[in-house]
């Protein structure tokens, strides 16, 4: 922890993207010239290139923005501490159009074209499940960010890890315990009819009953819908909370006719905070949520309570006190997801040093290395939370947040332990070959 | 082959951002729609009542600014090469990121959003800085090639300007349909490949020539150019009504319709692909978007049925417009002349289609262009800038993008209703006849500004 110092200084200091980056253009351009020769991987002083698999446009490109600027601000963070293994951090952007067919291409381009030592980054999860494959072939290590149960349902390949976000499945399970205790045991879900909504209709009847709380009723809602008032008569009257997950444009739409619908005598209301992200919370029509409680991955408000890591980290990243960006405020971030990558890049540090990774020919040393972590502590690197990670299914587990909309900022009421949110493992991917 | 399949049935979390269209549909658009359609039927009334002798002669009006000669024209071009040629070297060897890389950023937001509109406001402004006009100068020079205007065009006249049809045809796919035109590379080669063949072209069929019929840039500008207020004849710069150049233009052979529609048929689908209701119709889930790779049959579908609609329906009107004035102009004649109406309506679109893509992109440009080859560079002072994506985030923006994209709409169209009117009064000087032939194609009008606000209001992927 020598560069712990270090590390909180990068808070006093501007990030700069391009400082990040600076360097890769450059090998993009060397290597297409004539003659050139490429860094022997055995040559201590060439980066460590890490090729960042970005939603810069397409549906994700909000998340893209910010998996960029809290990416950029890890690697800064890493570089001005030593880097890895003495190395410099190289970060390689190519945009996957939060296209899944163009998301393969991405991973063979980063594996064959700018022979990166691993690829990281995206979220949406059919842009990782299309990839996933072609790390596979490649046999390059795939770190995603993705928060999906694809990782840890084992039906991907051995290269492919989540180690700095809790998959949904666990969160789902850990807010039950809270919400049978704490906001009712009758619970109507609404969701979007697909898989999406789907997690949140299979995950949460069983973990809602093994807290002695019961799911009602399930409403599923068609995704093209933008008109909600015709559903809520289907919502049984007992019905104590009202478990919502609706996403996309017309959530606003949602929660406003919601509000028309109840008035002021309402159920309570539990969300996940998925469904808006990166959406100020004190947009008119949200007016209704006021009150209710939503799960955060990372708090979107700084907290009283806040530890220095996550202060260090807020400000490295450059979010104010209110999750938007320092000096636009309008740019509000997507901070229950976007902390993974700086936390993915720790772990990928710690692996890489773990493993004595020198080049791609240690790839399988650096598969094995991760899948031999056992847990994170919190801190600078790990500023969202203590988290345990199972290297057999290649998913982490850690705290999450049940924040209440208060004051028209989000406050963090409970904590839940990752206790809350372990499963049984559904395979091995140590057993597959390397 | 389990694996897949497996993975088939999995769960697959996806997270559609709520995006900014989202208080858009919390707006009363839906009165700003009725409003726009009687905006616009109404000025195609007044129009009716008032004498149009009058109305042409207010509006041939002009106003004299100052010389403006041709000095300059080979070296502003020749520098416009030269950035052009930095421009693809950057796509090549630049920075992979899309939004750090100023290729995707100059063509997609600087030329083709950005640029569009400064001709549109300020007149042919592309006649000085396209990039070829130099260069072919300097051929000609060097190699003593023939000039223009020296022998008969080799190009037939019967290809009227089909292939910048074409042209601007794959311009419009490959923006619209391609899985990443953003990519720097890809860009790189398409827009190099592009300049060359036109150059070769040019050296060939001659610079005027070329430009005029195949360089679908060019024909695209110069028709925008006809909206401008701005007028540039024998040296003389003068101040001009918007669209009034419109009134003296010449009838357009079928190719230049078809391009003029195909203008604004290609801007409508983009905003159309992009709706519930349109992805709705082949099953697509909007909140669970597969990418562009997975839409490229239908797209490419979308954009050839969007065009033959509108220019259907575009013909439709001006037939029943001359059977109800029983005109004996020859069809192709009246509706090649008033065709030259859409011109307002393809420029509305496309500055309120591609105004959040300029406020945001615009900022990414100024960056990216301070350190083309991301090396660290600072040429403008601009490189550590910060990009405030909020501009056009949140309630309070979403409000003023609204207002400001409808009344563009609305605006674009009843200038739209009033060009057409002139252009009729040339093919029916009796003016009770010009109206009637007016009728159909207003209705068209009307038409298309509620089409066009609903495209802005309706909920959209991503």
């Amino acid at each position: 922890m020598a560069d712990k110092n270090g590390f909180f200084d990068l808070s006093k200091t501007t990030l700069s993207r391009r400082t990040a980056l600076k360097g890769m253009a450059a090998g993009a351009g060397l290597a297409l010239a004539p003659g050139f020769v490429r860094y022997s991987q055995a040559q201590s002083s060439a980066p460590i290139k890490i090729g960042f698999q970005l939603h810069r446009t397409g549906i994700g490109a909000a998340y893209g923005r910010w998996y960029d600027r809290t990416s950029a601000a890890a690697v800064k963070a890493i570089n001005d501490a030593g880097g890895i293994n003495g190395r410099k951090v190289e970060l390689v952007i190519e945009d996957d159009g939060t296209d899944p067919a163009r998301g393969a291409e991405v991973v063979n381009k980063f594996a064959t074209q700018h022979k990166t030592d691993i690829v990281f980054g995206t979220l949406f999860s059919h842009v990782v499940i299309g990839s996933a494959p072609a790390a596979g072939e490649n046999k390059i290590p795939y770190f995603v960010v993705s928060e999906g149960h694809h990782v840890a349902s084992t039906k991907l390949n051995r290269y492919v890890f989540q180690p700095g976000i809790t998959d949904v499945k666990s969160q789902i399970q850990s807010m039950a315990p809270w919400i049978a205790a704490n906001a009712g045991k009758k619970v109507t879900q609404i969701f979007p009819d697909f898989a999406f909504g789907y997690d949140h209709r299979d995950y949460l009847p069983p973990a809602l009953k093994a807290q002695g709380a019961d799911v009602i009723a399930q409403i599923a809602i068609p995704p093209t819908e933008s008109s909600f008032t015709k559903y809520f008569p289907q919502i049984p009257a007992e019905t104590e909370v009202i478990y919502h997950v609706m996403v996309g444009p017309a959530v606003l739409t949602f929660v406003k006719e919601l509000g028309e619908f109840y008035g002021s005598q309402r159920p309570q209301l539990f969300g996940f905070m998925d469904s808006l992200e990166a959406v100020d919370i004190n947009s008119p029509g949200l007016e209704f949520l006021d009150g209710s409680h939503f799960w955060e991955g990372s708090p979107r408000y700084a907290q009283p309570d806040d530890s220095a890591a996550q202060k260090a980290y807020r400000a490295a990243v450059g979010i104010d006190d209110n999750g938007a960006a320092a000096g636009d405020p309008k740019d509000v971030s997507t901070a229950s997801h976007m902390f993974g990558c700086w936390e993915t890049l720790y772990v990928v540090k710690k692996a890489m040093e773990d493993a004595g990774y020198k080049g791609s020919e240690d790839r399988a040393k650096l598969v094995e290395a991760t899948e031999a972590l056992k847990e994170f502590a919190e801190g600078p690197e790990h500023p969202q939370g203590p988290k345990t990670f199972n290297g057999k299914i290649h998913q982490c587990f850690g705290i999450q947040n049940i924040s209440k909309v208060e004051g028209g900022k989000l406050k963090v009421v409970h904590k839940t332990k990752i206790e809350d949110g372990l499963y049984e493992p559904e395979g091995d991917y140590t057993k597959q070959a390397l | 082959m389990a694996a897949v399949a497996a993975l088939a049935l999995l769960p697959t979390p996806a997270f559609a951002h709520a995006s900014d269209r989202g208080h858009v549909l919390l707006l009363p658009t839906g009165y700003y729609i009725a409003g726009g359609a009687l905006a616009v039927a109404i000025s195609f009334l007044v129009l009716a009542l008032l004498p149009p002798a009058a109305l042409d002669r207010f509006w041939r009006r002009r106003l004299s600014l100052l010389a403006f000669g041709d000095g300059m024209r080979t070296i502003i071009s020749l520098t416009s090469f030269a950035g052009f040629a930095l421009l693809i070297a950057a796509g090549l060897f630049g920075s992979r990121d899309p939004l750090s890389n100023p290729l995707p950023l100059a063509i997609w937001t600087l030329l083709w959003a950005g640029f569009t509109l400064l001709q549109g406001v300020l007149g042919d402004l592309w006649s000085l800085l396209n990039p070829w006009y130099g260069p072919w100068r300097v051929a000609v020079h060097v190699f003593g090639l023939r000039g223009d205007g020296t022998q008969p065009s080799r190009l037939p006249k019967w290809l009227g300007v089909w292939p910048a049809v074409i042209l601007f045809s794959a311009f419009a796919w490959f923006e619209l349909i391609d899985p990443a035109p953003d990519d720097p590379s890809r860009l790189a080669l398409a827009a190099g490949a592009y300049w060359l063949a036109s150059f070769v072209a040019m050296l060939f069929f001659g610079y005027g020539d070329w430009s005029r019929r195949g360089e679908f840039l060019t024909v695209f500008f110069s028709m925008v150019a006809r909206f401008a207020p701005f007028e540039r004849r024998e040296g003389r710069l003068s101040l001009c009504w918007p669209g009034a150049k419109l009134l003296a233009a010449e009838p357009l052979p079928v190719s230049g319709m078809a391009f003029l529609l195909l203008t604004l048929s290609s801007v409508s689908f983009d905003g159309l692909s992009k709706t519930f209701v349109w992805l709705g119709l082949f099953g697509v889930n909007p909140l669970e978007f597969p990418g562009r790779s997975a839409l490229i049959g239908i797209g490419s579908f979308g954009l050839v049925l969007t065009f033959v609609l509108l220019a259907a329906v575009f013909l439709l009107a001006v037939l029943l417009g001359q059977r109800l004035a029983g005109s004996e102009c020859p069809f192709r004649q009246a509706a090649g002349l008033l065709v030259w109406s859409i011109v307002p309506i393809a420029l509305a679109y496309h500055v309120a289609h591609y105004l959040t893509v300029l406020l945001v992109g615009g900022q990414y440009a100024l960056v990216a262009l301070s350190d083309p080859f991301g090396l660290g560079w600072n040429l403008f002072g601009t490189a550590d800038s910060m990009v405030e994506a909020g501009v056009v985030a949140g309630a309070e923006s979403a409000w003023w993008l609204w207002n400001l994209q409808a009344g563009v709409i609305i605006a674009g169209h009843v200038l739209a209703v009033l060009v057409a009117h002139g252009l009729a009064w040339r093919l029916h000087p009796r003016p009770s006849r010009a109206t009637l032939s007016q009728l159909p194609l207003t209705l068209l009008m009307i038409a298309y500004t509620i089409f066009g606000l609903w495209l802005l209001a309706t909920p959209t992927a991503g």
